[in-house]
């Protein structure tokens, strides 16, 4: 038993090692890859004879772009969403005194390394295609944006600097003065991760809303393209989309090994985690929509036919998919709190299953109505027995006035979901308690019929009034619903009395799933609105300014896109498996050889 | 078989691959590898119910000069110039509009000759106006406006011309550039001329 335990210990030293080989191999490979830079700079000013390279036996070049170009994306925002989730975690642990916060952290920011390398080999991999495959336009990009792809390798070596000393100092700073040091070494990781981040999003958003460059220094113009319309949109939208991944994503490890786990111990640590997890990921997908929408008004803001193209052309029927998944993942997300409430906190599942009910009969009815399609799929016949492709009834919930008002009700009712949480097996004690859940009340109630009333409205204003003004309004009502009940709630249930402790590790096997299925969502919508991006620009590699003249400047229809999506998102999940069975493999040989000696 | 055809049998094979695995495989592992493989087998079936249409490219527009007759010609190629080698319409609109980041340019062609046009397009920092908006003497206010006929726009003599023809045009004005012009570089030179000494 002893030798069986040394060895494994073995082994996991030796994958140990081998981690950080890998995490050296993909900094050497990021190096490596900048002479790639120089070259394609000299491309730049030598006329490209080459436009296009293919390799059809691998599936075509747009393919395999699409391919690695969406593992590196979404490994990036992997990458970048956990050391937010690490450093918010290790901020509670600091504050409240919990160490599992804090072992929560360290158990994340462990897998940062192993997944910083495979980010920057599959970097490394996107470039090399890159470079290889679209010749021309690597070196009109590179013309412009050479000075910022400097940029962007040097903010590369600060992140890998500042992660080394954040990883190896957590236990040589664990208190006092030097547990501040190591929370600021935090927060310049985050800082760092923020710009590797909105650096290559400006060549990205680039593509889709070029400005024109005017005469001037290498800095000037890279930084008149990087100022481009859709910039700071796409930067908040993904950095709010990183945070609820990584909540998800650390949500889905713990439902898996939830699963796995034989004793209570591990059961009440990964139901626990699988909280946070979700929690997490809930409080960044409540206000992503209000970014995604000033995505989409800057989107129009900038051109029209873009955005009519995105919601009214072909790419029409995507955000029915769309809605799907967004849909699928505010019920997974509010079923993970009911059961929370029923199997966690004794005696809450009596009192709370008519809310429950009553909030999942709203959020199937919203999703339906903003699953509903403006025009149906139909034959000629059927049209014309309609009277046209829309339906006489439900074609009333096809259009976005209803889908606004069904996202922000959505968005109620998941908030709520959270605040009954918070709210289960604990008794207000403050004298003005009755006062507080009645103005709480009343806001809840006032801002939903606000938000139904707009809706209604919307209908019979201009639809200019209803994007400018309606839309606006209706948004900002959530929000302020937010902003005053959660701190109006945690006041008062800091003097609360706690009638129910909450029980970990009795959640039924189905837990688990509900929170692998949220991640799934989550990474799948990610999957869908790339390709979104890029769709929108048509036939442009960037869009009004550089066509696309090769063999595949069509955008495929959205079954045959729906395949690549779910491929990549299993590539992904597999990958990110592989990366979690890889960091934890040690601690259990730890865990062997301690059981072993003891 | 068509391609949406064989997609859905594909999907139809993974959700069954996934079924299988829940039903005969007691790992929790592969258990829910099996459940993640039914959730994508059934997205990728969804999106392949719904209506299939893919977006093919326009075809590629080539601007033949020697095809150009009358201005009218010219015209019509400075139209198809403005909205896309040209990028004109990335910044300027015709007529008002919230998303043009620059000046409408409807009625331009009535409002300014064609040496100044052609000075605005190739020289944009040589005739520039004066900031007032604040106090104390005002400042330079230079233009954003790109040099059209260098890189990365990099517009030919020929399709400048063709521009000016069409902002003429749409502004209700005969057409003062003529298609001899085109062919004949050395009365092109003589505009640059009139664009210098101005």
């Amino acid at each position: 038993m002893n030798n069986h335990g040394e060895q494994r210990g073995r082994i996991a030293g030796f994958l140990r090692g081998r981690v950080w080989s890998l995490t050296g191999l993909g900094i050497l490979i990021g190096f490596l890859g900048l002479p790639a830079l120089g070259l394609a700079e000299e491309a730049a000013t030598a006329s490209a004879a080459v436009a296009y390279r293919d390799i059809p036996q691998l599936g075509g070049s747009r393919n395999i772009i699409w391919v690695v170009a969406q593992l590196h994306l979404l490994l990036g925002g992997f990458v970048l969403g956990v050391p937010i989730f690490a450093w918010v975690c290790e901020i509670v642990g600091w504050k409240t005194g919990e160490k599992r916060y804090d072992k929560l952290a360290k158990e994340f920011t462990k897998l940062l390394t192993s997944s910083y390398a495979t980010t920057a080999l599959f970097g490394g991999i996107l470039l090399f295609l890159l470079i290889g495959l679209y010749p021309k336009l690597m070196a009109y990009l590179t013309d412009v944006f050479f000075p910022a792809f400097v940029l962007y390798c040097v903010l590369f070596l600060v992140e890998t600097v500042t992660l080394y000393l954040y990883w190896y100092g957590w236990d040589a700073m664990p208190d006092g003065g030097l547990k501040g040091l190591h929370l600021f070494l935090g927060f310049l990781l985050n800082v760092f991760a923020f710009f590797i981040m909105i650096v290559p999003n400006s060549w990205a958003t680039f593509q889709a809303s070029p400005v024109v460059i005017t005469e001037g220094s290498s800095l000037a113009r890279a930084w008149a393209a990087t100022w481009n319309p859709t910039w700071w949109p796409v930067n908040v939208h993904r950095l709010i989309a990183n945070v609820v991944l990584g909540g998800f994503i650390c949500g889905a490890y713990a439902g898996v090994r939830y699963l796995m786990v034989t004793t209570a111990e591990e059961r009440n640590h990964y139901d626990w985690m699988g909280y946070v997890g979700n929690f997490i990921g809930v409080f960044g997908m409540l206000p992503l929509p209000f970014a995604g929408y000033w995505l989409m008004r800057e989107v129009y803001q900038y051109n029209q036919q873009m955005g009519i193209t995105l919601m009214g052309g072909f790419l029409s029927w995507l955000f029915i998919l769309q809605a799907m998944l967004i849909g699928v993942l505010f019920l997974g997300a509010n079923y993970y709190f009911w059961l929370g409430i029923t199997y966690r906190i004794p005696g809450a599942e009596v009192k709370y299953r008519r809310p429950i009910m009553a909030m999942l009969v709203i959020l199937l009815l919203c999703l339906g109505v903003w699953m509903t399609p403006h025009s149906l799929v139909a034959s000629l016949e059927e049209a014309r027995k309609l009277g046209g492709t829309h339906h006489p009834l439900l074609g009333v919930f096809g259009v976005m006035s209803a889908k606004m008002t069904v996202a922000n009700l959505m968005i109620l009712v998941t908030f709520m979901s959270f605040i009954m949480y918070w709210r289960a097996g604990k008794q207000e004690t403050a004298t003005w308690a009755k006062v507080a859940r009645a103005v709480m009340g009343g806001v809840l109630g006032v801002a939903a019929l606000v938000v139904i009333v707009l809706g209604v409205w919307g209908y019979f204003v201009p639809a200019i009034t209803r994007i400018n003004y309606f839309s606006v309004a209706q948004v900002l009502i959530v929000l302020f619903v937010l902003l005053t009940i959660t701190p109006l709630t945690a006041v008062l249930l800091r003097s609360a009395k706690t009638t129910s402790e909450m029980v970990w590790g009795r959640m039924p096997p189905r837990a688990g799933y509900a929170l692998v299925l949220n991640a799934v969502m989550v990474i799948l919508l990610m999957t869908l609105m790339g390709y979104a991006r890029s769709s929108s620009r048509v036939h442009w590699h960037i869009y009004g300014v550089m066509r696309d003249s090769s063999q595949y400047a069509y955008s495929p229809a959205l079954g045959y896109a729906a395949a690549f999506m779910s491929l990549n998102t299993f590539l992904f999940c597999l990958m990110v498996a592989f990366i979690f069975w890889v960091a934890t493999m040690g601690d259990k040989g730890k865990a062997s050889i301690r059981g072993a000696k003891s | 078989m068509s391609e949406v055809a064989l997609l859905q049998v594909i999907g139809l094979c993974v959700v069954g691959i996934g079924v299988a695995i829940l039903l005969f495989i007691k790992a929790r592992f592969l258990r829910v590898v099996g459940f993640v493989v039914i959730v994508l087998g059934i997205f990728a079936l969804i999106a392949l119910g719904v209506p299939q249409m893919a977006s093919l490219p326009p075809a590629e527009e080539v601007f033949d000069v020697a095809s150009i007759k009358t201005p009218a010609d010219m015209a019509a190629i400075g139209q198809k110039i403005f909205f896309s080698k040209g990028q004109c319409a990335l910044c300027h609109s015709i007529g008002p509009s919230e998303a043009a980041r620059c000046p409408d340019l409807k009625g331009i062609g009535a409002k300014l000759t064609r040496e100044f046009l052609y000075e605005s397009l190739t020289q944009p920092q040589a005739y520039i106006y004066k900031d007032f908006r604040h106090e104390g003497p005002p400042k330079d206010y230079p233009a954003r406006m790109p040099y059209i006929n260098k890189n990365p726009i990099g517009l030919s003599n020929n399709e400048i011309l063709s521009v000016i023809a069409f902002l003429q045009q749409m502004s209700g004005e005969s057409i003062t550039v003529s298609p001899s012009e085109i062919v004949q570089p050395v009365k092109t030179a003589a505009v640059m001329q009139v664009a210098h000494a101005r």
